[in-house]
């Protein structure tokens, strides 16, 4: 069911579904990614044979959709939110929010004037 | 007064021989600009933070060492509040042949 999943859990925040999968695809993706960048610089090198070059397209479609880097999607590490998150904090507003007013984010302080 | 192609094309090539740049004055596409890009995967894995040890996976290490379990503390104690409340769980039924009559 779930081809790429480690056994083991190694998440240390939120642990969800899609926190779970998103963590998968990060790691499937960072693993072939070399791979993925040299299928697309054949592919898009037009010094080369258009045979090579097609076979390049080919084998790109061919990989599994966890290879690429459009599946990401960045979540808040707090409470596995996939909308409004903070990409500086990887964390959702109101996670951000409270986070913030408890002190817990050095540096952080509420808009005062 | 115009310059001809020709020298503005020795031009171009000492300019990416000092550079260090490919020479294509025909702007040719090449796809060195995939080449160029960074690879992103290890920040981009290092997203989440990953699992630590925990004073759990210590205990399991360790079978004799003494470690502290907040939420099986809580569960002995409300297990021996019911207990002395005449509330716990009853006694199990001590019927050794019962499978073989059956």
């Amino acid at each position: 069911m779930a081809p790429f999943r480690a056994k083991k859990l190694d998440l240390g925040c939120f642990v969800n579904v899609m926190t779970m999968r998103d963590h998968t695809k990060r790691k499937v993706f960072a693993e072939n990614e070399v791979e993925r960048q040299a299928l697309r610089y054949i592919t898009r090198n037009t010094t080369l044979p258009q045979r090579v070059r097609a076979q390049a397209q080919l084998q790109l479609t061919q990989m599994n959709c966890y290879t690429r880097y459009t599946q990401i999607k960045n979540r808040c590490v707090m409470g596995g939110k996939g909308r409004g998150v903070l990409k500086d904090f990887r964390m959702s507003r109101f996670q951000f929010r409270i986070n913030a007013l408890r002190a817990n984010l050095p540096g952080v302080k509420k808009a005062n004037w | 007064m115009a310059v001809p192609r020709g020298r503005i094309l020795d031009l171009a090539k000492v300019q990416c021989r000092i550079f260090n740049t490919t020479f294509n004055p025909d702007g040719l596409r090449t796809g060195n600009k995939i080449l160029r890009q960074r690879l992103k995967g290890a920040s981009i894995a290092d997203y989440y933070p990953r699992r630590g040890p925990t004073t759990r996976d210590l205990a399991r290490l360790y079978p004799g060492l003494e470690t502290y379990n907040d939420y099986e503390e809580e569960r002995f104690e409300h297990i021996q509040i019911t207990k002395s409340r005449g509330k716990g769980s009853p006694p199990k039924k001590r019927e050794p042949n019962q499978f073989k009559k059956k």
